[in-house]
């Protein structure tokens, strides 16, 4: 049987990530995201490559989403809502939580910009009454056949890998994951698995990071020279994540260095999000869960509401304002009123879509925005461009395929030369079998099934005899504690390679059962062939007293002269093998010579006939085994004369 | 063979764990296990890799256990080590690989970043581990110590106080050992630590700021403005911080002299007569000012002599923050001696002569030996004490004579004094790696910790005096031990300087087995292990041994070890056995010559050095020596000829009534002479207490010789039954080795007839 993987996004690019896994016969919709820089169809993944009848139902035995961002979960309401998909959805708790803020704040963002309305408020809400929430390390039983366990992957909050299995064959879909913690999140964490199959991110497919207490050290200098001098930091940031890490941050940092500039929060959906992750205190580091029970990390201390009437208030602050990369709303306020001033300090996330407001910041250091046709903003406020990213990077990447070490691996969500450099280096370094199929791309790899085979009690009985052997080993060790000279020491070691031979028998309509060699005949009812080599062989005769009595002479020396002659040849030549007289025949383990007194013996050749007069025939006979022995012996016959 | 098994066991993550543990003690037997075409290097090299691969693994434990055990492999190459802080594979180790084992390949670009993982992984514990491992794998490598470092300054900004508490040690650690190259990008990172939250973390990053030495001005103001931050912030550290300003000033005389120049204006008083000396800057920079002179380095005589008039009005407040240092009255002698000669060249010269016995461990010159020096002529006549360390005994042996009581159980003392025995440990290790210098610097950082501990609490006198007495032990025979096992070959200047080591040696053990009582058995075979140990060291070397004597001193020490094995049922130890066995060994076959160094370096294989756990309160056996009244204007009579009597005021503090104790004086190097001391005959004045006894002893001095006025050094030593003595016998004195349980005290006797003449003169 084999494992089918149609990529339906994220295949060789970032975005919509969606993959439908075909594994001995279930097939799972892994992620179903849309794309962020597309608005017509491109947006979403093709779901007509699932089923041409739009019959999903029967087509897909469960759709599974790993984490909460847009390019993970956009298309999830469309498809149940809109395509009409009404079986289950798993996802993590946290997931469950937070994914219905992501799309309704996509969906109003939507509004706003005056597309399209994919779905609606209603649709979300529909949507997420089918989701059945997993625990982390879970075992779910989608139906008999189907196993699925999410493990822990960093990231987000709720993020997980997936682990699913058919009767033999395994496969984990990682999602996005991060292999080192940050101030929130945990490293993403998975047992040693059997797979066949792992589909890994790779985003960062050729990076490789420094440590992450550089990137806080460079954030927190900035934040904290700006303030030191008097200035206001704006953090343009989502709602979800990233806020909470930076914050996690200058708490800490505020609370050692003894700050007493306000932090604040702009309203709304940042305030919604700390709640949530208040009660999601159990998906976050192990740093905030050890210190629960005293101080839970997200009741930030220094943390304020923030008001329209402080932008202008006198004073350092440090304000988290929605959405990120400034595209609008109240940060793009806010920055139009720090800006101008180069006493202010704005951070800008590691990436900026382009187009945005952030996306111009980073590109060179403008000193003017425009706004719009009328609008234009003076910008001489300092930019820190944060290098914080949810995401592993490429030794991350080779670590975690390392230690799963699965039988083949697929790359996703990355781009396209990168990660063909990571997949030669995972075939050369890991010996791992690599795909990195594009979108709409199907790979096939063969699946592994399992046959249990029963074992004969001969078998088994012949492997419990041992199988020693002895070899000294000698070697001169000096720092031998217990023995007070040095000296050298000659080992005898022992092994003892336990290697059985059996037969794999499967018949119809029985277990497949391994058996002694020497049960088959029985089992098969068959009697023991065995193959016999004969061959005769004419040797010619040294002609000693009587030329004329050559026809005499098969009767003047009688057959055990003969034999006994030969029998003095073939010691003299031949080394090996015991060469045993019987008087009428000599023998050479299975190899047996006697004279052959028949004229037409059917083992002569005939073109040995000639001078038969002077030659004396011997028929041969020799099983395969000692077949290298039994032309030795022939060749020395041949060569030599009675 | 452990390498195939750790590469065998790592593929199953509950099966490391294991391994891990096996590892680190097999580590040693490693080189009998590995093929003969490997050396040492190599192997030690291939197991740091394979747990260098382990560090990723997905399981907390194995991560610790990884980490724990990388800590503890000694030898590794620095390319290797360099490795471990990069993720990116370096270009030297791109093609390198070790094939320990036939069909086994392993490369460094496993270890890859491996302490970069650690240092920021998920589980404090996991981060401490990587922190402390860094600690002893720094001491191998400048080049991977510099790189630690940055790693080191980054983990300052560690959300968990205890890791950044740990990274400061490590740090600490380096400075110690040398290791620590503070550059400039560091330093910010570094001094904003001085502003943290946490008392804790100030504190020890001043600690290493009191070793650090910058190569450059700019980064000397740096510290000197971060201090001075500190001091602004947090007021409640002053004591420390000046304490932190006088080490680090006298660290760099040159700059210091420099920014006290610069800053001259501000410490000057105001318009109007009035001094402004209200701001604790001022204070800071007099502290930084008055450091100075005692600075190594020569030119430093720019110091105006009247900013020490100045510092002597801040008397008070800068006392208290150098009291770890001097104490107020050395202080003030100090400071009006620098301030009264225009020039101060005179305390220069005092104080440079005074500093010749530290300057041989001048990276580390905060050893409180400093003190003794300063110990300035002038002051003898004020109060009639002739050394500030016996001062300082006095003062102490009063605390002390309120009573003592038993340490408490959980007291934070025998907490951080084991901390000091397990530190101890430790640094032993690095002596049988043959890093003498370094355990030496570690041990003496050690002393130099327990001398600024508090001994104000009932019972931990005796505590303190026997840690430190114990850290004297084994620096010492870290020493020796350094000395013998090093160097192949005794060059003939190195017997001197061995003889030497060794006498120090003997008396250091003399002192620590017979000068406190209250040990228990466990703890006293501790301390017996190492005088078998100093034992065997001198008989391992045939150039200095005295046979005889040493062996003798052998077999009495095993002899009472068994006594105590017996006694307390206390199972002897590997090594105490081997010494067993071979001495009785030697016994029959005592036809033989019975030195045979060989055979007693075999034994000292054996020995590794336990870890001191105190749990009794030991107490000091100590007595103090006076003569009321008496000093070089105010000499006793004696008639030449004729047996002159030393009234001798005698305190003595833990003495048995049963130990034998002699008052030795001697005038001159040339005659010697003891006289007994009998306790039984002694009537306590006092109600007599056991622990201290006050009396006076009236000690006959035969001998007086034909001059005018002479002057003899007295002392009181305890006989040590176990040392016999071999030497020429005094007679009449005793006959076992002596402990002096007090240091000599001058004594001036002058002819009567002078005398009186002398009275009548005044």
């Amino acid at each position: 049987m084999a494992i089918d993987c149609l990529v339906l996004g994220a295949g060789q690019e970032v975005g919509k990530s969606c993959m439908v896994v075909s594994i001995n016969g279930k097939r799972i919709m892994f992620d179903c995201g849309m794309h962020m820089g597309y608005t017509d169809s491109r947006r979403y993944p093709d779901f007509s490559l699932i089923s041409k009848t739009g019959d999903f139902d029967n087509a897909l035995t469960c759709v599974i989403v790993t984490h909460f961002h847009l390019d993970h979960i956009g298309a999830l309401p469309y498809f149940t809502e809109v395509c009409g998909y009404k079986g289950p959805i798993y996802m993590t708790y946290p997931t469950k939580a937070l994914a219905p803020l992501m799309l309704e704040d996509y969906r109003k963002n939507m509004d706003r910009r005056g597309e399209d309305e994919q779905f609606t408020s209603d649709h979300i809400a529909e949507c997420m009454k089918k989701v059945i929430p997993v625990d982390l390390k879970q075992t779910v039983q989608v139906d008999k056949d189907l196993q699925i366990r999410a493990y822990y992957a960093g990231h987000v909050i709720g993020a997980a890998m997936f682990y699913a299995k058919v009767g033999d064959a395994a496969m984990v879909y990682t999602g996005d994951y991060n292999m080192t913690p940050d101030r929130h999140l945990g490293a993403a964490q998975i047992d040693r698995l059997q797979l066949d199959l792992l589909i890994t991110e790779s985003t960062y497919a050729t990076t490789i990071r420094d440590s992450r207490y550089g990137r806080e050290r460079e954030f927190l200098k900035a934040v904290h020279n700006c303030v030191a001098a008097g200035g206001k930091v704006l953090i343009p940031t989502f709602a979800l994540g990233r806020a909470q890490e930076l914050c996690i941050l200058l708490e800490d940092y505020w609370e050692r260095m003894n700050l007493k500039v306000p932090i604040y929060f702009s309203a709304g959906l940042t305030i919604q999000a700390n709640m949530y992750y208040k009660m999601l205190i159990n998906w976050t580091s192990q740093k905030i869960k050890e210190t629960y029970a005293t101080h839970n990390a997200f009741d930030f201390k220094n943390v304020r509401n923030f008001d329209r009437s402080l932008i202008n208030a006198p004073g350092p602050c440090v304000l988290f304002a929605t959405p990120g990369m400034i595209v609008g709303g109240f940060s793009l306020e806010v920055f139009m009123q720090w800006a101008p001033s180069e006493n202010n300090l704005v951070t800008l996330p590691g990436y900026c879509v382009a187009g945005t407001i952030g996306h111009k910041l980073m590109s060179g250091k403008p000193t003017k925005i425009d706004l719009d046709k009328d609008t234009q903003i003076n910008v001489r406020c300092q930019i820190h461009q944060l290098s914080f990213s949810p995401h592993t990077d490429a030794k991350g990447i080779m670590d975690l395929v390392k230690f799963l070490s699965p039988k083949h691996a697929i790359l996703v969500h990355g781009e396209k030369p990168k990660m063909a450099t990571l997949k030669e280096r995972i075939q050369s370094e890991l010996g791992i079998q690599c795909y990195c199929p594009a979108n709409n791309e199907t790979v096939t790899i063969p699946s592994t099934h399992y046959v249990k085979a029963d074992a004969s009690g001969t078998f088994i009985r012949s492997c419990l005899n041992p199988n020693f052997k002895f070899s000294t080993h000698s070697s001169t060790d000096k720092s031998y504690l217990d023995s007070n000279k040095s000296k050298a020491v000659s080992r005898l070691s022992v092994s003892d390679d336990r290697a059985t031979e059996g037969i794999l028998v499967v018949e119809k309509g029985k277990k497949a059962k391994v058996i002694h060699q020497d049960e088959i005949l029985h089992m098969l009812g068959e009697k023991k062939h065995e193959i016999q080599f004969a061959y005769c062989i004419p040797m010619p005769m040294a002609r000693t007293e009587d030329l004329s009595s050559t026809s005499h002479m098969l009767c003047g020396f009688d057959k055990s002269t003969l034999i006994s002659r030969l029998s003095m040849i073939l010691s003299d030549e031949l080394s090996e093998g015991n060469i045993l007289d019987l008087g009428e025949e000599l023998q050479v383990e299975s190899f047996r010579v006697s004279v052959c007194s028949s004229d037409n013996c059917p083992h002569r050749l005939s073109s040995s006939l000639q001078n038969g007069s002077e030659s004396v025939f011997f028929c041969c006979n020799w099983s395969v085994a000692d077949e290298k022995l039994a032309w030795k012996i022939i060749s020395i016959m041949k060569n030599s004369t009675l | 063979m452990v390498i195939l098994m750790i590469v065998m066991l790592s593929r199953d993550a509950t099966a490391v764990l294991l391994s891990c543990s096996v590892t680190q003690r097999t580590m040693l037997d490693l080189q009998q296990f590995a093929p003969e075409d490997m050396n040492k290097q190599d192997s030690s090299d291939a197991v740091f890799i394979q747990l260098g691969c382990m560090v990723r693994d997905m399981s907390l434990d194995v991560r610790l256990e990884a980490f724990e055990a990388l800590g503890k492999i000694g030898l590794v190459s620095e390319d290797i080590l360099l490795q471990t802080l990069s993720k990116k594979v370096l270009g030297i180790n791109k093609d390198k690989a070790y094939k320990p084992i036939e069909g086994l390949d392993i490369s460094v670009s496993a270890v890859a970043g491996a302490y970069i993982h650690g240092l920021e992984d998920e589980f404090s514990e996991v981060r401490m581990s990587a922190c402390y491992s860094l600690r002893t794998l720094t001491v191998f490598s400048l080049r991977f110590a510099c790189e630690a470092l940055n790693l080191m300054m980054d983990m300052l900004n560690d959300d968990s106080t205890v890791i950044r508490l740990q990274a400061l040690d490590t740090i600490h650690h380096m400075a110690t050992s040398d290791h620590l190259k503070v550059e400039k990008i560091h330093i910010h990172r570094f001094l904003s630590v001085l502003v943290d939250s946490s008392s804790v973390i100030r504190s020890m990053t001043r600690k290493i700021l009191k070793l650090a030495k910058l190569p450059q001005f700019e980064l000397f103001k740096l510290c000197i403005d971060g201090l001075l931050g500190n001091l602004e912030i947090y007021p409640q550290d002053e004591a420390d911080v000046l304490s932190a300003l006088f080490h680090f000033g006298r660290n760099h005389g040159k700059f210091t002299v420099h920014i006290i120049e610069e800053v001259a204006p501000e410490m000057e008083p105001a318009s109007g007569g009035k001094l402004s000396f209200d701001s604790t800057r001022v204070a800071a920079f007099l502290v930084l000012a008055i450091s100075a002179p005692l600075s190594h380095e020569k030119d430093v005589s720019a110091i105006p002599p009247r900013i020490f008039s100045y510092a002597v009005t801040w008397l008070g407040r800068i006392s208290y923050g150098l009291s770890d240092i001097m104490n107020q009255e050395k202080l003030l002698a100090y400071l009006s001696e620098c301030s009264r000669s225009s020039t101060i060249s005179l305390a220069d010269f005092k104080i440079n002569e005074a500093l010749l016995t530290v300057e041989g461990d001048a990276s580390i010159p905060l050893c409180s030996k400093v003190d003794s020096p300063v110990s300035m002529p002038f002051w003898k006549d004020s109060g009639g004490i002739s050394d500030y360390h016996h001062q300082e005994f006095l003062s102490l042996g009063k605390s002390a004579a309120h009573a003592e009581y038993e340490l408490g159980e959980h007291s934070e003392l025998r907490k951080y004094v084991n901390l000091i025995f397990k530190k101890v440990k430790d640094s032993w290790s690095l002596v049988e790696l043959g890093c003498t210098t370094e355990a030496c610097k570690g041990i003496r950082a050690c002393k130099e910790e327990v001398a600024s501990f508090t001994t104000e609490s009932p019972g931990s006198f005796g505590a303190v005096a026997f840690t430190l007495q114990y850290l004297q032990v084994i620096e010492m025979l870290a020493k020796v031990w350094g000395h013998l096992r090093a160097t192949k070959m005794l060059n003939p200047n190195g017997v001197g300087k061995l003889e030497l080591l060794f006498a120090k040696l003997d008396r250091r053990l003399r002192e620590i087995s017979n000068r406190f009582i209250g040990l228990s058995k466990g703890e006293e075979l501790q301390i017996l292990d190492l005088v078998l140990v100093a034992c065997l060291l001198r008989l391992s070397k045939v150039e200095i041994c005295c046979c005889n004597a040493a062996m003798k001193l052998l077999s009495s020490t095993v002899a009472h070890v068994e006594y105590l094995h017996k006694e307390g049922s206390i199972e002897p130890s590997n090594f105490v056995t081997e010494v067993k066995k071979s001495l009785h060994d030697a016994d029959s076959s005592s036809s033989s010559s019975s030195c045979q160094p060989l055979l007693f370096k075999k034994l000292l294989d054996s020995f590794s050095l336990q870890q001191f756990v105190l749990y009794g309160t030991p107490r000091s056996v100590h007595a103090e020596l006076a003569v009321p009244g008496n000093d070089s204007e105010n000499p006793l009579p004696f008639i030449p000829g004729i047996p002159a009597s030393i009234p001798l005021a005698i305190t003595l503090h833990n003495v048995l009534t049963e130990s034998r104790l002699w008052v030795r004086i001697s005038m001159g190097e040339e005659s010697t002479q003891f006289v007994f001391l009998d306790l039984n005959l002694i009537r306590n004045k006092k109600r007599s207490i056991n622990v201290v006894r006050e009396f006076t002893f009236v000690a006959p001095f035969y001998r007086t010789p034909k001059a005018v006025s002479f002057t003899v050094r007295a002392s009181l030593g305890l006989e040590c039954f176990r040392e016999n003595v071999d030497r020429v016998k005094v007679f009449g004195g005793p006959k076992c080795e002596l402990t002096y349980l007090c240091p000599e005290k001058e004594i001036f006797l002058c002819k009567s007839t002078e005398c009186k003449s002398k009275s009548a003169f005044t």
